[in-house]
């Protein structure tokens, strides 16, 4: 560690602004301009002894082309700044950054937006359909906020920790292990909230509504399988309702 | 529907939709959070938990990775709340779900404007940035930041708008089995979506008989309520 380097760097503002990191999100760069500025706290201490040029050259490296999973993001900006604070050269700085983009996208998506998001979405939606109501939707917000703020915590730190050497953080026992189990969590939760909110948003049909429905969802899915190169969700639920609206208007 | 509680609502779809990806990614951008909130602010929170079920559902079809492009079903929801609310009674759900898909298609695209405005201003600030200059990154940074919320707003503003305008046209104008038609077709096409979603996210192997575990117990307990 170079003697740039506080004791106590700024790691809690650092992380505040890492909340916003995709504020400013581009094609371009990316989120490369909200990691630069999360960045630019823990790059301060290189002004020190009126070095302005090293700070600057580290801010502007810090702003470039960055695309990670958000939440992962501290991991790159601990590390990035960390070796900067080690003099590491320029080009080996940029080559960390690029290399953590694609483990961190990759890791983060199967971990946070295919694992924890739809397990915790997932177990809410029981609670509803199972008349928690209200408490069933803070519960959710509580949990998984808990989650969230702990793994950013946790990404932040470790970078800065491990530096360059930060591979070594993504190897993680604990990590790992979340990482498998998330997903067969997530299909168990989301698996049996489909039925039970079925039966919550259909329990106003009736006779033969309810087989118009059974029917509706069979015909929706299948071509949402079929078609799924071409046919969502949104594309789906549009259609259907048009078709639904002209034929309860044409209907005698 | 009074105009303070309008201006509620359009507040509470900003924040929604600044969450979404601006920050802090907490989830009230969740269908699940934002339509039960909305439901909280009209005072009836049953038809504003229907509606975060049934778009929490088409939000499953969604998975945000990289720089794919998807529909903002945040203040989508809110905007269904609103107009469900409204037209009281059984058109609620499908009128709500028509309003807020649409919105929800709109906000997708305004994501997509946002985003080449923010790359317009980058590269105006090029020099500056590759200069270092902290002052430059946060202005920009901030102005993005700016650009969403005003985005989030117009999106809101426009939904709210879109339910104004469905349920003037559309309450009365349909027969009780054609309400009862838009409810299934919107339930419908949710649980399709929903479940479609799920599986893309689940795939081959072990998960899957984890999936079908789950359905299987949850009909039971369906069954057994």
């Amino acid at each position: 560690m170079s003697d740039t380097t506080r004791a106590r760097p700024p790691l809690g503002r650092t992380l505040l602004r890492l909340f916003t990191v995709q504020g400013s999100w581009d094609y371009e760069r990316m989120q490369g301009v909200g990691m630069g500025v999360a960045e630019e706290p823990l790059l301060r201490d290189l002004r020190r002894g009126g070095n302005g040029t090293a700070y600057h050259s580290a801010v502007a490296r810090g702003a470039h082309f960055f695309n990670a999973h958000p939440y992962l993001c501290g991991l790159a900006v601990g590390a990035t700044a960390r070796a900067e604070h080690e003099g590491l050269p320029p080009e080996q700085v940029e080559r960390l950054r690029t290399a953590l983009c694609g483990p961190l996208g990759s890791l983060g998506d199967r971990l946070v937006w295919a694992g924890w998001l739809p397990l915790t979405s997932g177990l809410a939606l029981v609670g509803v359909a199972l008349g928690l109501g209200l408490p069933a939707i803070l519960g959710f917000l509580c949990v998984y906020n808990v989650g969230h703020v702990a793994l950013r915590w946790w990404a932040l730190r470790a970078g800065w920790r491990y530096g360059a050497r930060v591979a070594v953080a993504l190897r993680e026992p604990l990590l790992q292990r979340a990482t498998a189990i998330s997903g067969p969590a997530m299909a168990l939760a989301v698996g049996a909230a489909l039925p039970l909110v079925a039966r919550f948003l259909s329990g106003d049909f009736h006779g033969p509504w309810r087989v118009a429905f059974a029917a509706v969802t069979a015909a929706g899915f299948g071509l949402l399988w079929w078609r799924r190169q071409a046919l969502t969700g949104l594309r789906l639920g549009l259609v259907m309702l048009a078709l639904a609206a002209l034929a309860g208007w044409l209907w005698p | 529907m009074t105009l303070d509680l309008q201006l509620v609502l359009l507040a509470w779809g900003t924040l929604v939709g600044l969450d979404l990806v601006s920050g802090p990614q907490m989830m009230i951008a969740r269908p699940l959070v934002a339509g039960t909130v909305a439901g909280a602010i009209l005072g009836d929170v049953w038809t504003g938990l229907q509606l975060a079920v049934l778009f929490e559902l088409f939000q499953y079809d969604i998975l945000p990775v990289g720089a794919v492009r998807y529909p903002e079903y945040g203040p989508a929801t809110v905007a269904a709340v609103s107009a469900a609310h409204a037209a009281a009674g059984t058109l609620g759900l499908g009128l709500g779900a028509f309003v807020g898909l649409i919105t929800g298609m709109a906000g997708g695209m305004s994501l997509h404007v946002v985003r080449r405005l923010n790359a317009r201003a980058v590269q105006r600030s090029g020099p500056a940035l590759e200069a270092g200059d902290p002052r430059v990154l946060e202005r920009l940074h901030a102005g993005g930041i700016l650009r969403d919320g005003a985005r989030a707003a117009v999106v809101t503003a426009l939904g709210l708008g879109l339910g104004q305008l469905a349920r003037a046209y559309l309450v009365g104008g349909l027969p009780p089995h054609g309400v009862a038609l838009l409810n299934v077709a919107a339930v419908g096409a949710a649980l399709a979506a929903g479940t479609a979603g799920t599986l893309r996210l689940v795939g081959r192997g072990a998960t899957l008989r984890w999936f079908a575990a789950g359905v299987v117990g949850g009909t039971i307990v369906a069954w057994l309520r």
